[in-house]
């Protein structure tokens, strides 16, 4: 290994993955280094890729029965939870049901394995079949710099590895990037949250007939207010094929602040009665967390390229979660994706300076990645104060509890249960400004 | 559903080298400045793994054998008592999810 490569990709996710497939089909040779045994061992996530961009990856992937995804989603329903309430946005359509899905539940060590495999075809079929490769059970150090350009890669036994450049896809503990100066050695709390997840299995027919679903259709349903005990957040549940997906995200900071264990918090969320009517039967198989970036952008790094290198995924932070959906994975496929195409670009013009990298960050900048960030943050900023995950919840609970009680009485009319419920939690105007700043932001 | 400890929940988690009798631990806590200086001591209730505990006395004492890898203490700690690397593949901890 002493030749120098064109490309090392760090990090065998669905960034790294899918930079490796584009340089694959590009015939530019690379090595990709992942430190787990296998894709997706390191791996958490919440649960649903988003968007079309896996039809781009890997054309027709519904059409094999063995495609690493869970479900494709047809069913979103957002609840607001009090502690003994839920009140759902539901919407089911079969407009979802033909392919390109718009959203499919995943379980990482599961999907990034074969994501893995399908990146080695394409390997094998490319003029690099003999050059390119997907490295296991190594871990990279740090990163090798001469004068501010990164040029290799140290890897665990001390092993260097010289390259043209660096593809960074190293995940949100993004110590590389770190490395490089792109990022404070120390990231805060303040932007970040904690994931914590449980995969609970239960007999196939029971799941697919308690969620009403129907072949390969799945449910992904999440939650606001009492599910995360006052702390900055939400809960989701996901159907994969025969397990759920349940589990919470919350804000690191006011967690600290609140003094919550996660995983208590969690233990209430799965207990609330309509949630645990959602549950039961079900066994526990396994129970992860992670680190999540927020969707806030002054978390991300100072720059995304440099000399030699590119940073993608969340490494480089790229997630948003403006109240519609947590799109971070389809973030990963969509950047790896462009930081693979600007490579290729950098090989044909010969130059892995900044300067040619620089249309790396020009290509996220036009894309919907960086569009919607940028077009959001109001939103991710207005749904992370309390009005939102503890009032509006609580507002919704009680409207419904009022409106959906029949009693043999004359009947209060609607405005008027609605003035009643608002000014048990909140004050009319204060409801007013949200509402006013709800419009403004989503 | 039955209730989970965090010792069920950990009991069903798969950790590399687990057959290993020398593991080379991937953080580094300095739990002097737990002791003396954090006004929180996060760590204690922050970590999804449970980590970090409190003795009787009060004190902070750290494990990694249980780590889960999943980042939060090295941004929940800001005290700067917490040297956080990915453990090695050969000779280090960590985990390898099932699910994911």
């Amino acid at each position: 290994m002493d030749d120098k490569l064109t490309c090392i990709i760090v990090g065998g996710g669905i960034a790294g993955l899918s930079a490796a497939m584009i340089l694959a089909q590009k015939e530019v040779p690379f090595i990709l280094i992942e430190r787990g045994s296998y894709s997706g061992a390191k791996n958490v996530s919440g649960g649903v890729l988003w968007g079309t961009d896996l039809a781009r990856l890997v054309p027709g992937y519904w059409k094999d029965e063995q495609a690493g995804f869970e479900r494709f989603v047809n069913h979103r329903r957002l609840t607001f939870l009090d502690e003994q309430s839920a009140f759902s946005i539901d919407f089911k359509s079969s407009h979802f049901d033909e392919p390109p899905y718009m959203g499919v539940t995943v379980l990482r060590a599961i999907f990034d394995r074969w994501l893995a495999d399908k990146v080695q075809e394409a390997i094998d079929k490319s003029a690099c079949a003999e050059e390119s490769f997907l490295a296991y059970d190594v871990l990279v150090e740090r990163l090798i710099m001469e004068d501010d350009r990164v040029v290799g890669v140290e890897v665990s036994g001390g092993e260097t590895l010289y390259a043209d450049c660096v593809i960074l896809a190293e995940g949100v503990n993004n110590l590389l990037t770190r490395q490089a100066g792109l990022q404070e050695s120390y990231v805060p709390a303040d932007y970040m949250a904690v994931g914590v997840k449980e995969i609970i299995r239960m007999d196939q027919r029971v799941l697919e007939d308690r969620f009403q679903l129907s072949g390969r259709s799945g449910m992904a349903n999440e939650f606001i207010g009492h599910a995360t005990e006052g702390v900055e957040g939400g809960g989701f549940l996901y159907t994969n094929r025969n397990t759920l997906s349940v589990g919470l995200v919350l804000g690191m900071a006011d967690l600290r602040d609140k003094v919550k264990k996660p995983y208590e918090i969690l233990d209430t969320f799965k207990s609330h009665p309509v949630v645990a009517d959602m549950l039961r039967g079900g066994e526990v198989v396994e129970y992860s967390a992670h680190v999540v970036s927020t969707g806030d952008m002054r978390a991300m790094p100072r720059e995304i390229y440099g000399d030699g290198l590119l940073i993608t995924g969340e490494a480089a932070n790229l997630l948003l979660n403006a109240g519609k959906a947590i799109q971070g994975m389809d973030f990963a496929m969509h950047s790896g994706i462009l930081a693979a195409e600007t490579v290729a670009e950098a090989r044909e013009a010969g130059d892995f300076s900044r300067a040619t990298l620089q249309r790396y960050r020009k290509r996220l900048e036009e894309s919907y990645v960086l569009t919607n960030m940028r077009n959001f943050q109001d939103a991710v900023r207005f749904l992370h104060q309390p009005a939102m995950f503890e009032t509006m919840p609580r507002v919704a609970c009680d409207f419904g509890r009022s409106f959906f009680t029949v009693e043999n009485r004359s009947m209060p009319k609607i405005r008027h249960i609605l003035r009643d419920v608002v000014r048990r939690h909140t004050r009319p105007l204060d409801m007013l400004k949200l509402m006013y700043k709800a419009w403004r932001s989503l | 559903m039955k209730k989970l400890s965090i010792a069920d929940r950990l009991g069903l988690v798969n950790y590399r080298n687990q057959g290993r009798s020398q593991v080379k631990p991937h953080i580094l806590v300095n739990t002097d400045i737990c002791n003396s200086v954090c006004p929180h001591k996060c760590t204690t209730y922050v970590c999804p793994a449970n980590c970090y505990t409190l003795d009787e006395e009060g004190r902070v004492h750290f494990q990694f054998e249980d780590c889960i890898e999943c980042g939060t203490c090295m941004y929940a700690c800001d005290q700067g008592a917490v040297d956080w690397h990915y453990p090695d593949p050969e000779v280090g901890r960590g985990v390898n999810w099932n699910y994911g």
